[in-house]
């Protein structure tokens, strides 16, 4: 602060800050280390401190009516409590103020728990001191406290969901069952998801498309859904309760009002790719379908692959092919579509973008990549689905005539792995695992099945049992140690997987067919790019991140965004569904609120100061901050807007604008300095330091 | 005498008595604290080159420091790894292993547990400042290649040999290799 004219503070009469101090004992938390009552008798001798009281609980019944009773009978404009953490319990004092007629900011929690009692427990009167220090920081700021509005914005009455897997399709048919109106957005050209790719399920053994395609159809079909396929994300604007979405439709190059999905376009388009949905195990044509139960049962045109679209002759200039067009009997081919970029408003968005599978290129030593019967958990799916590449036969690639009599499943192949970035656990890998090794058994009967494990995690409903089953009924050896290299025999032309035994120390060698790796999950890139877009935080493990682990699993930071199923973390579908559903949940209790209240701590920029750097708006992690342009006397200028539904008030803009043209409100400079300067000299000479006196105190 | 040594793993019961919580620790340290981050989950030792050719399982190394069983500084199998560092290289956790087996080894070598072997190759460092000095047969090798028969160290440089041998002496290095071996006793 430097060489500054130091004004003494003189607050008229009825201005004069009247502040109550209420120290809480929370049981023995606090009393068993400080005595409560002393630190009340120390706070009331301190500035405009009218009355200080101590109780057993605070936070209860009878402890807020003390608070309010004093707030009346006092007639104290501020009040500091000293208790726990303001993350607890300030909701509930500020309603309790509110409840007396008080401005809901005119609170100052003293954290004498947490801060105090709970690290200096065997220390009592370094605490005291130390709980005295604090309240009288508390007491400091509360002088300087400012009643703060809060403001009401309606709420668009309509929800997107993002991902049409099963969690997205299980969160839309939530909200759209319940009346609400829902736009599920799907970035692939098909509904359906991850859970649409695989064979059966653990631990029932159901069909996976069986249960899930009459969701899809379900979803489809339902009045109040609207489904965008083939679109992505581009931009999202605003905030809780009014988002503006920027869409892009990318051309099917087919006219689903048309296409009968008879199939003759593919049959005779001449281009052969590699199928995503068989990852790449099977064949598909540039013009094709999905898989048979895709929704919408539309042909798409694969615009990097399509001879009309890509090739010219070089002669003539024309496109060359068009095949699909000339034969198409609904005439649905429609090679000049232009992507479509669409707006949409909604009052709240759910995130239900799956994941991607790791890639174990990443780890050499298992031959992926260079071995072709080294093959991926997901890729093994296809091979046991009816719809995949051998139709349901187990067979080992690639040339799909070898049944393999000995299959070797591994564990953890990217997951519980610091090598590749991921020390956690995937959840779904040992389960899936044991039930492709029950499918195997049960089409290979003679087969020989191997399943190479760190630990078995089988904790879910019916898992240990599906588990043991495994084992008793289908007589799959599990051998405990991860598996370090497979090499191939190269007088045998075998794969010989290593590892050790670690239950008998014993190095254990398997000839085998064919080995599957149980890949682990990873976030998808395209929920990556979401999360920019919408500048959602990331865990450490690079999956979205809830507001809080345990209480707050589906929000975010970003008020009126929920995120649920693999996006969030790795899962399997019951746990998916759940999660969709709650966060379809806190989508629609949103909605019915109708109206939503801002903080009354955000920031607030004073234009005369701002120059339109436009540091602030870098710095802001929640993206509310923008540059509006203006015209000040008679020129352009840019000035920084606070967009008070996203602001959070933590203040980065405030410390990052070198022109201190933001304030935070709540934690402005004078506030904070105080405190400081109340360390070094005490409450009253720090108070006497603010230049400017507090503003007049009305009852809200 | 050596097999006998080897045994001690196979001993029936290993006591809390012999667990050095400090020992765990110090060597836990010296590794980044990685040696607490194992899972035994056997990457290492069924990686282990040298593992399929002897009993020693660097895994159960790794477990033994892990307990603190100070014991294992006297098993010879903390003399099989090669430090190829294979497992270091493959576990995934970061386990720094071969490190730590070096450090293992720096403290069993000074307790006294040192292979006969190793103390000869010691003494031949002193003596000749190499732990392979040359023979007659490398001599002729190098002649028959057209090279001079003596390469350019310590061999063709006796006055630097001195001070090598100056450098193992201010090292102490001459007193751990003047040791009697436990193993040979």
């Amino acid at each position: 602060m430097g060489m500054e004219a130091i004004v003494e503070t003189k607050p008229v009469e009825e201005d004069k800050p009247r502040i109550g101090v209420f120290v809480c004992h929370c049981g023995v938390n606090i009393a068993a280390v400080i005595d409560p009552k002393k630190l009340a008798e120390y706070a009331a001798t301190l500035p405009n401190v009218v009355v200080a009281k101590d109780y057993t609980y605070m936070c209860s019944k009878p402890g807020q009516q003390l608070i309010i009773d004093s707030i009346k009978q006092y007639n104290l404009n501020r009040v500091v409590i000293a208790a726990c953490s303001p993350r607890l319990h300030e909701p509930t004092f500020r309603k309790c103020l509110a409840s007396a007629g008080l401005n809901p900011y005119l609170l100052e929690m003293a954290n004498i728990r947490e801060h105090c009692t709970w690290v200096h427990t065997h220390e009592p009167d370094v605490a005291f001191e130390k709980a005295k220090k604090i309240v009288e920081l508390a007491v400091t700021r509360a002088n300087l406290l400012e009643p703060l509005e809060e403001q009401e914005v309606s709420v668009i009455q309509r929800i997107m969901v993002i991902g049409g897997g099963i969690a997205g399709l299980f969160a839309a048919l939530a909200a759209a069952n319940a009346g609400f109106e829902v736009y599920l957005v799907e970035l692939s050209p098909t509904i359906g998801g991850r859970m649409a790719q695989l064979d059966k399920t653990f631990p029932t053994l159901d069909c996976s498309k069986c249960v899930l395609t009459p969701i899809m159809n379900e979803a489809a079909a339902h009045p109040n859904i609207k489904l965008f396929t083939y679109t992505e994300v581009v931009d999202v604007q605003g905030s809780i309760g009014n988002f503006k979405v920027k869409l892009r439709k990318k051309p099917r190059y087919v006219d689903p009002s048309k296409c009968t999905a008879c199939g003759i376009c593919a049959e005779k388009c001449p281009v052969k790719v590699p199928n995503e949905f068989d990852m790449g195990l099977s064949m598909r044509k540039a013009i094709y379908l999905p898989f048979p139960q895709a929704v919408p049962t539309v042909y798409l045109i694969d615009p990097e692959h399509c001879l009309y679209l890509t090739k010219r002759d070089p002669k003539t200039g024309k496109p060359i092919c068009g095949v699909c067009q000339r034969f198409c009997p609904a005439g649905a081919i429609n090679f000049d579509e232009k992507p479509e970029e669409i707006e949409v408003d909604v009052g709240a968005i759910i995130i239900a973008t799956g994941f991607d599978v790791f890639d174990p290129r990443e780890k050499p030593e298992y031959g992926y990549g260079k071995y072709p019967n080294v093959i991926t958990s997901l890729e093994f799916e296809r091979i046991l689905c009816a719809t995949g590449p051998t139709g349901g036969k187990i067979l080992c690639p690639p040339d799909w005539k070898k049944e393999p009599k000995r299959i070797v499943f591994i564990h953890c192949i990217g997951s519980r792995d610091e090598t590749v970035n991921a020390p956690f656990c995937s959840r779904v890998c040992c389960m899936y695992t044991a039930k492709q090794a029950i499918l195997y058994k049960e089409r290979v009967p003679d087969g020989e099945a191997y399943v190479f494990y760190i630990d078995v995690r089988a904790a879910g409903k019916g898992f240990e049992e599906f588990y043991r089953r495994a084992v008793e009924e289908y007589g799959i050896t599990y051998i405990r140690g991860k598996v370090s290299e497979i090499i191939k025999d190269p007088v045998r032309d075998t794969l010989v997987v290593r590892a050790e035994d670690t239950l008998t120390g014993k190095i254990v060698e398997v000839e085998a067919d064919l080995v599957v790796l149980a890949v682990g999950m990873r976030p998808r890139k395209s929920t990556l790019e979401l999360a920019k877009i919408l500048k959602l935080p990331l865990s450490a493990d690079g999956f979205l991140q809830e507001l809080h682990m345990k209480l707050y699993p589906v929000q975010t930071a970003v008020d009126g965004v929920y995120i649920c199923g693999c996006a969030q973390s790795p899962k399997d579908i019951p746990d998916s569904i759940a999660q969709a559903v709650a966060a379809a949940g806190y989508a629609m209790s949103l909605l019915s609120q109708g109206k939503v209240r801002t903080i009354g701590n955000v920031a607030e920029v004073n234009e005369d100061l701002c120059s339109g750097c436009g540091i602030c708006e870098a710095t802001c992690a929640f993206g509310a901050i923008s540059l509006e342009t203006k015209v000040v006397e008679g020129r352009e200028v840019r000035r920084a807007k606070v967009d008070v539904l996203r602001c959070k008030g933590c203040g980065a803009c405030a410390a990052a604008c070198p022109a201190g043209a933001i304030k935070a409100k709540h934690f402005t400079d004078d506030q904070l300095l105080s405190m400081i300067r109340a360390l070094f000299v005490g409450p009253s000479e720090a108070l006497k330091a603010i230049k400017v006196a507090a503003p007049p105190i009305k009852a809200s | 005498m050596l097999s006998a040594q080897a045994s001690v793993l196979k001993r029936d019961v290993i006591s809390t008595r012999d667990f050095d919580k400090s020992f765990a620790d110090e060597i836990n340290r010296l590794v980044e604290n990685s040696l607490i981050k194992c899972m035994d989950c056997g990457t290492c030792s069924s990686g282990c080159p040298s593992g399929r050719r002897t009993a020693m399982r660097i895994r159960q190394l790794v477990r033994l420091a892990r307990l603190g069983y100070k014991p294992m500084l006297s098993m010879v199998d903390l003399w099989m790894c090669t430090t190829c560092y294979r497992c270091f290289d493959r576990c995934p956790r970061k386990v720094n292993i071969t490190d730590a087996i070096i450090f293992i080894r720096n403290k069993a070598f000074k307790e006294g547990y040192a292979l006969p072997k190793h103390i000869k190759v010691a003494q031949l460092v002193i003596d000749y400042g190499h732990a392979v000095p040359i023979n007659n047969e490398i001599r002729a090798l190098r002649k028959e290649l057209g090279l001079p028969e003596l390469p350019p160290t310590v061999h063709s440089f006796p006055d630097a040999l001195k001070e090598v041998q100056k450098i193992l002496s201010i090292t102490k290095f001459n007193e751990l290799a003047n040791q009697q071996s436990k193993f040979s006793q």
